[in-house]
């Protein structure tokens, strides 16, 4: 599956607004250098709910990597974009 | 977090349980039902995956649950430190397919080796209130569970260890109703529903520490 780093993103703004709806205008502005847990403001079990549906969503699957080892979204999107 | 794979067999656990299996003669403790559907389930084999969780209030803990659910093979979650060096710990924690989380950075390789063994059908014990709690109310519940429970499709089974007055005095263990999260909240509840989910657990385990 090929996808854009912009369209990742789009997605991403949808996953983390259908974990928590509050995030809907935080995630409207979300961009690559957004920081998960400092700027959304996301637990760690945030993290954790984001990164399953994550694997759902693109049909990836994480290796056994730390969810805090994601502190940016752009770490996320170059994650998924290598596993695409 | 390094990976650990269980063990391909039982061996070593079958052997440690079926040799300790005579102690249960003495140390077997009373347990107490919340309900009905809670004793039918428990003494109907507790078939499938179910997440066992318990209050934490000292290190034998995991030994008095073993004790309590002897029949079913427990798969305890624990803390990484217990899987540092290549000792006699390591092996031993290994050997009881004791699953390693590392507290400050949950890693996806937990969470499936978890999960994976949820949706075999095993049972997959674990202490939410992340450490022991020996005074004082239950600490707040870690919302992980409740994911947890969600991602192997199984029911999750709370369990009360009541502290001993006396070391020589008999245990009791109460024994809740098992919580469908998933008729509860639906296959993908909100974060706000799954810390819901975990207060709601820990109230649960509040009123199991009653019934004695």
């Amino acid at each position: 599956m090929q996808m854009s780093r912009n369209e990742i993103i789009e997605k991403l703004k949808d996953i983390i607004v259908s974990a928590d709806p509050g995030l809907e205008e935080r995630a409207s502005s979300v961009t690559e250098d957004t920081r998960i847990m400092q700027d959304l403001g996301l637990s760690s079990i945030g993290m954790l709910y984001i990164a399953i549906a994550i694997e759902e969503v693109f049909a990836i699957r994480f290796d056994n990597v730390g969810i805090s080892d994601f502190e940016t979204v752009r770490s996320i999107v170059d994650y998924i974009e290598k596993k695409l | 977090m390094e990976e650990i794979r269980p063990p391909k067999n039982y061996i070593v656990y079958d052997f440690v349980r079926v040799t300790a299996s005579p102690g249960l003669i003495v140390l077997r403790p009373k347990l107490v039902y919340e309900n009905e559907a809670a004793e039918r389930f428990v003494k109907h084999g507790m078939k499938g995956g179910v997440l066992l969780i318990s209050n934490h209030s000292g290190f034998f803990d995991p030994v008095h649950l073993m004790l309590s659910i002897w029949r079913r093979r427990h798969h305890f979650v624990c803390i990484k430190d217990f899987f540092e060096g290549n000792g006699f710990k390591r092996w031993l924690f290994t050997q009881f397919h004791c699953i390693p989380i590392d507290r400050d950075n949950f890693s996806m390789g937990s969470l499936r080796r978890i999960t994976d063994e949820l949706k075999a059908g095993k049972l997959v014990s674990m202490f939410p209130e992340g450490h022991v709690v020996n005074e004082g109310d239950l600490a707040p519940f870690k919302s992980g569970m409740v994911l947890m429970a969600l991602q192997g499709n199984c029911p999750i089974l709370p369990v009360y260890i009541k502290p001993r007055e006396h070391f020589w005095s008999r245990l009791r263990v109460a024994v809740g109703e098992p919580v469908d999260l998933k008729a509860l909240y639906g296959p993908r509840p909100s974060l706000k529903e799954i810390d819901e989910a975990a207060k709601s657990l820990r109230d649960k385990e509040n009123l199991l520490s009653t019934i004695f």
